[in-house]
């Protein structure tokens, strides 16, 4: 094929355009907090073989897993895919990375040829399981988790497969909020089908399948130019999760980044075997991270594509932490994803180390908190806590803010009051919590919830409990997270982990993590120190301690009293 | 608009030390020029950009916020999402109040407006204080589940004003009493940060009108095209922030009503930006909030980042970074980008020659002699076409290895399948097909590239309005006196207490009738429009559906919702309907309206020389001899293209495959021949 440098560019916004509609169609018709206010889902296009072309602004950690997933749907169905199928996946040993989360997968068509796959992946409320939510960290199996999907058809040539929609309802705690999502990503994945059709009928089947080949040929093209300019090597990371809840074993993430000539080789050998708890992640999502990594520190213009991952190749030990065996738990494998994405850019940032910043929060905090309202209706909420990126070469680290390897947003305080039987007594930042270093760490979120129901479950997986997140380059690390139960005034500490019964009143209190510091702190602009004292995102006290400047009262610079006390820290 | 329906139009450039002079020394000349006097100005309609640039350049007063113990920062934390993935650059916009002067005071109201802790009226004083001795001039109040109950936000306004009397105050359930904490913080401050760059700004021109001897009221156009009487403007300055674009969407709708085209989409097309907006049955479409950022709006409208929020109802604008000014050339790896950078007014394009010397949209139609290859803007503009063409040359043409006419071209392709995308982003994406729907086109650039932006979408008709340069202002002359009032419902659409409802709609309409009768209309005058806005349960977004009063009024409004949102997602749901808000809209009928059925333009006179000249329309064609036209040279009788209309203020281009005709009420109509 003859490529038109005009068309292809125009072809490529047409792509983007349809996965950004089909986003929005999600957003606009979803029915639970954690999709239309936390935006945990994401949407992608896909050539007729399932490679990912195209994905919209949604969570970038979801999509690097599409490849293993459509492969399973191909295996399975073969030629048996028809104009209005829609497949959904959610089993981790099927394609999927945990219950929670749903893939659906739908084949399009054009001139009776199937030309693409529209993909949708939203983050459901409730599975099923053990807990409400699905989603903690303490299960041991699988089975505990959750309703299992292996690549099954919920519509057939546009028609809804009641048994399966009957097992999906039965077997979930909000039948209403999950089947409302499941409608939302079919509405978008036709939204995806009917825009494609569009630019199929302006430029022809053959040149749109022509252009998705070349846009994942341009990716590819710019990494390998991209990596060819990379210091050849071999270079290390060791990263830890604080341990799987059951046991204080630390958890540990080593990886090897080698640099060859235009591609990467990336080893997980000595990282941990599987772990009792659903911290295990499958090898699909061990690898969306690592694409995911390495595409943060790739220019800006690089599509975010399948010919990005073909550069990479991964290593991962059989039966570990990475790559789970049956009947290994996953729901918390996000926990695992972030520690890797931390671990790679570790390795990263000694690769291109103008590029890359200290460590961030370390992945969102979940805190679900369900039961029964007093109409005796179930409630679930499933909040999540962002979040603080590491200080960075050239600027401090920003503080509120998703997790870069995700796009999350918050629930509005109003809107959890409003549908649930708990109020939120505080949602602000951290004194103190971000990395001291030239370039301040961004200060991390805490938040609390009363509960005013007479009893709910507490699942809270948070962690940088004790490995905090590294600073770089003589950066110190960002503050601990921290949680806490107040009942009345007693006040008793919580591990990272926790599965427990409230009651009334009770106020469970959150604080996560703040990034590592980026230089040395000494090297720090004492103004910025002073602007931060006024503010109150540092405390006088640890202006003085942790970067030798000292603030008098009326909030000036005591430039003698800063002479003497930087003397004091380390060069 | 004199009272004979004769539309008088002149263009001046601002002044940005006080915008109000130049309005003030261009409507003395223009009166001058038409040999009227200042007294018999009977009314100012009035747009502006004060809101706008005074957030984008930090103008805005020294703002504090006074808020609930506990969340001092959810101002600073948003909505947490960044714009643009993979982007560990980023950095997040500083908000419009520091965290020193974000004060919390002791109070809490819950979810359902009770009083869980009342309010620390000491704590609130030694706030006011506090901030005083900051040096802040301004203070939003915004405690949480205020919406629910105002009584403590109205208290502490109360208390800060009898503490620091020279303090602009304001409340966000007086500004915004809707749910979601962070979207009415923000709209709060916005609207505090405003408020004396507002009032400055239009005591400034009023004065300014008055030395000139007008004394006529001054509205100023909102953010959803309604007219605001000055002193609203003055006290809601949140709800004007959009006021520049929404008058041509306004005149858009009205043009498309007189021209029996009730469905139309209005595209404007300027010199860094291009929007688009839809309109059906004559009304545009809106939106209840929008973010307000530095640079340019990315066309993801589900991206909360890096704005500032503004929870106000607005013209549902989709915007791209791409005009007449964009700047074109190759990226890294090989491929054609055109915009979002922008050469501006100043240097401009590279055939004004002033010191840019990359192509953009304009070099490029200046190249393919779409434009007039000596001067632009009616004459007044010299430029030059060597230098045009020297810079697609140089920038796009020799990197990608072919002629100077194909790059232009390509450059014309990028731009419009990005300006396609503004358009796309208003009408499929909501499931509505362009291809029922004429173009509007307006602003300085549109009428060069409607007709390849329609063919884009298979849109088959486009319309250029006269005054299509400046049809912003000449929009507003259509517009009314609008006043928003909006009441939370939140309960099933089918378990409304009718009584309580009809209760509350009395209500409401008792206030629009009082505000509009305080602006001087008679109640025959008086129009009230009621919208509902609903979604299924549990939804995040909800449509607005319009209904009438009346017994019929909940399954009527259950009928249509249904039937509307089958036509947006393509689906039918068998969930309940919720009713979240009650809307009105109180619009006071001005006597005064531009009619476009009788519209009348008075810029005779200005003829450009009728001629011919070699003119590229595409790429794979040969440049043809083409005819150069003024306007008043095209009448009802179709004519073929390919024809250029040259006028003082905009240029525009019919395509070989293309007729254009002139309406009898003055616009060019387009047709395009082979759509698909």
């Amino acid at each position: 094929m003859t490529v038109d440098p005009i068309t292809f560019a125009v072809v490529k916004s047409g792509f983007d355009s349809i996965v950004d509609d089909m986003a929005y169609t999600v957003i606009r018709i979803a029915r639970s907090e954690i999709v239309k206010d936390v935006m945990d889902f994401s949407a992608a296009l896909c050539d007729a073989d399932g490679q990912m072309v195209a994905q919209a602004k949604t969570i970038a950690l979801h999509l690097g897993a599409v490849p293993e997933a459509i492969a399973e749907v191909i295996a399975k169905f073969g030629d048996d895919l028809h104009e209005g199928d829609a497949v959904i996946i959610n089993d981790p040993y099927h394609g999927g990375m945990h219950l929670p989360d749903i893939f659906m997968f739908v084949p399009i068509f054009h001139d009776g040829r199937r030309r693409a796959f529209a993909v949708v992946i939203c983050h459901q409320t409730d599975v099923g399981g053990r807990v409400p939510g699905s989603n903690a960290s303490d299960s041991t199996e699988i089975y505990q988790e959750g309703l299992r999907i292996p690549p099954l058809k919920l519509f057939e040539r546009g028609v809804v497969n009641r048994t399966l929609e009957e097992m999906i309802k039965i077997n979930v705690r909000v039948p209403d909020r999950v089947w409302g999502d499941i409608r939302s990503q079919y509405a978008a994945c036709q939204v995806g089908q009917r825009g494609l059709e569009k630019l199929i009928d302006r430029y022809g089947a053959d040149a749109i399948a022509g252009y998705m080949q070349e846009l994942i040929q341009y990716a590819e093209r710019l990494t390998r130019e991209e990596i060819r300019r990379w210091p050849k090597g071999t270079y290390h990371f060791l990263d830890h999760i604080d341990d799987d809840g059951f046991t204080d074993t630390p958890i540990p993430i080593k990886v090897a980044i080698t640099v060859r000539e235009d591609s990467l080789l990336v080893d997980y050998t000595g990282s941990s075997p599987q772990v009792r708890a659903a911290l295990n992640s499958t090898r699909s999502y061990t690898q969306s991270c690592t694409y995911l990594s390495v595409r943060c520190v790739l220019p800006r213009d690089v599509p975010n594509n399948v010919g990005v991952f073909r550069c990479i190749e991964i290593k991962v030990p059989e039966g570990s932490i990475l790559d789970p065996r049956l009947p290994g738990a996953t729901a918390a494998r996000a926990l695992t994803g972030y520690r890797v994405f931390d671990a790679m850019l570790g390795a990263l940032a000694q690769i291109v180390p103008d590029r890359v910043p200290a460590a961030g929060e370390g992945g969102n905090s979940v805190i679900c908190i369900s039961g029964l309202k007093p109409d005796r209706r179930p409630f679930i909420i499933v909040d999540m806590i962002c979040g603080a990126w590491g200080g960075r070469p050239d600027q401090d680290g920003v503080e509120a803010i998703t997790n870069p390897s995700q796009n999350l947003s918050n629930m509005p305080v109003e809107i959890m009051e409003a549908e649930h039987p708990v109020r939120v007594e505080e949602y602000a930042l951290v004194e103190d919590s971000g990395g001291a270093g030239k370039w301040r760490g961004g200060l991390g979120i805490k938040r609390s919830y009363r509960l005013l129901a007479p009893e709910a479950v507490l699942q809270l997986r948070s962690d940088r409990v004790k490995f905090r997140p590294y600073g770089l380059a003589g950066g110190q690390p960002g503050g601990a997270s921290h949680n806490e139960l107040a009942v009345g005034d007693e006040v008793r500490q919580l591990p990272g982990k926790v599965t427990m019964t409230l009651v009334a009143d009770n106020v469970i209190r959150h604080r996560q993590a703040g990034g590592g510091g980026f230089g040395r702190p000494r090297e720090r602009d004492p103004e910025l120190i002073r602007e931060d004292v006024i503010d109150g995102k540092i405390s006088r006290a640890c202006a003085v301690r942790d970067y030798g400047v000292v603030i008098d009262a009326a909030g000036r610079i005591d430039v003698e009293a800063t002479r003497t006390a930087r003397r004091g820290l380390p060069a | 608009m004199s009272e004979d329906g004769f539309l008088h139009e002149s263009k001046v450039s601002t002044t940005p030390d006080d915008p109000s002079r130049a309005v003030i020394e261009g409507v003395a000349a223009l009166l001058d020029e038409i040999g009227r006097s200042a007294t018999s100005v009977a009314e100012v309609l009035h747009g502006t950009t004060v809101g706008s640039n005074a957030i984008l350049q930090r103008t805005g007063a020294p703002t504090g916020l006074i808020t609930t113990m506990g969340f001092r920062d959810v101002l600073e934390i948003g909505r947490i999402r960044m714009p643009e993935m993979f982007d560990l650059t980023w950095a997040k916009p500083k908000p419009l109040v520091a965290r020193r002067h974000r004060i919390e005071v002791p109070e809490r109201i819950a979810a359902d407006g009770s009083v869980v802790r009342p309010l620390d009226e000491a704590a609130v004083d030694a706030a006011a204080r506090v901030l005083a001795e900051q040096g802040i001039e301004a203070v939003a109040i915004c405690f949480i589940n205020s919406y629910r109950n105002p009584v403590h936000e109205q208290r502490a306004e109360r208390i800060v004003r009898a503490a620091v009397p020279s303090f602009e105050v304001t409340t966000s359930s007086a500004v915004l009493p809707e749910m979601k904490e962070y979207e009415r913080t923000s709209t709060t401050v916005v609207n505090a940060y405003l408020l004396k760059a507002m009032r400055g700004y239009l005591d400034r021109l009023q004065s300014g009108l008055r030395r000139i001897g007008i004394a006529a009221p001054v509205l100023v156009m909102t953010s959803n095209g309604g007219m605001l009487p000055a002193a609203e403007a003055c006290r809601l300055p949140a709800f004007v922030v959009a006021s520049g674009p929404a008058g041509g969407v306004i005149g858009g709708a009205r043009l498309g009503e007189a021209l029996n085209e009730s469905d139309v989409i209005v595209f404007d097309m300027g010199g860094t930006t291009a929007k688009a907006v839809i309109v059906e049955d004559g009304r545009p479409s809106m939106t209840s909030e929008y973010e307000f950022r530095d640079g340019i709006s990315t066309s993801s409208r589900f991206i909360k980042a890096g704005g500032y929020m503004l929870k106000v109802p607005a013209i549902d604008i989709a915007e791209v970074g791409a005009g007449g000014g964009s700047l074109a050339g190759m990226d890294g790896g090989g491929l054609l980008r055109v915009g979002p950078e922008s050469a501006g007014a100043d240097p401009g394009p590279a055939c004004y020659r002033r010191g840019n010397d990359r192509p953009t949209v304009t070099d490029a139609n200046v190249a393919l002699g779409l434009y007039n290859p000596t001067a632009l803007a009616g004459g007044r503009l010299a430029i030059d076409r060597a230098s045009a063409i020297a810079a697609v040359e140089r920038h796009v043409a020799r990197p990608l290895g072919i002629s100077v006419d194909a790059g232009a071209h390509g450059i014309r392709a990028v731009a419009n399948a990005a300006m396609a995308r503004a358009i796309r982003a208003v009408t499929v994406e909501r499931g509505r097909d362009p291809r029922d729907m004429a173009l509007i086109a307006i602003g300085g650039s549109g009428g060069a590239h409607a007709a390849d932006i329609a063919r884009l979408l298979g849109i088959g008709r486009i319309v250029i309005p006269p005054l299509a340069g400046v049809f912003s202002s000449v929009g507003m002359l259509s517009a009314d006196v609008e006043h928003n009032f909006v009441h939370t419902m939140l309960c099933r659409l089918r378990g409304i207490e009718l009584q309580s409802m009809a209760t509350t709609m009395a209500g409401l309409a008792e206030a629009a009738r009082a505000r509009l009768a305080g602006d001087g209309y008679a109640a025959d005058r008086i129009q009230l429009d009621w919208y509902a806005e609903v979604r299924y349960e549990g939804q995040a977004s909800e449509l607005s559906i319009r209904f009438a009063p009346g017994p019929e009024a909940i399954e009527t409004l259950a009928r249509d919702f249904a039937a509307e949102y089958r036509r947006t997602y393509g689906y039918e749901d068998e969930t309940a309907p919720e009713l979240v808000k009650l809307r009105l809209v109180g619009r006071g009928l001005r006597d005064r309206r531009l009619d476009f059925a009788a519209m009348r333009t008075a810029s005779h006179g200005r003829k450009t020389v009728q001629t011919v000249r070699l003119a590229s329309f595409a790429r794979d064609q040969a440049p043809v001899q083409t005819p150069i036209l003024d306007r008043a040279a095209l009448d009802e009788q179709p004519r073929r293209g390919p024809l250029i209309v040259e006028e003082f203020d905009v240029t525009i281009v019919v395509p070989p495959d293309a007729v254009a005709r002139r309406h009898p009420l003055g616009s060019i109509i387009i047709e395009l021949e082979t759509t698909t």
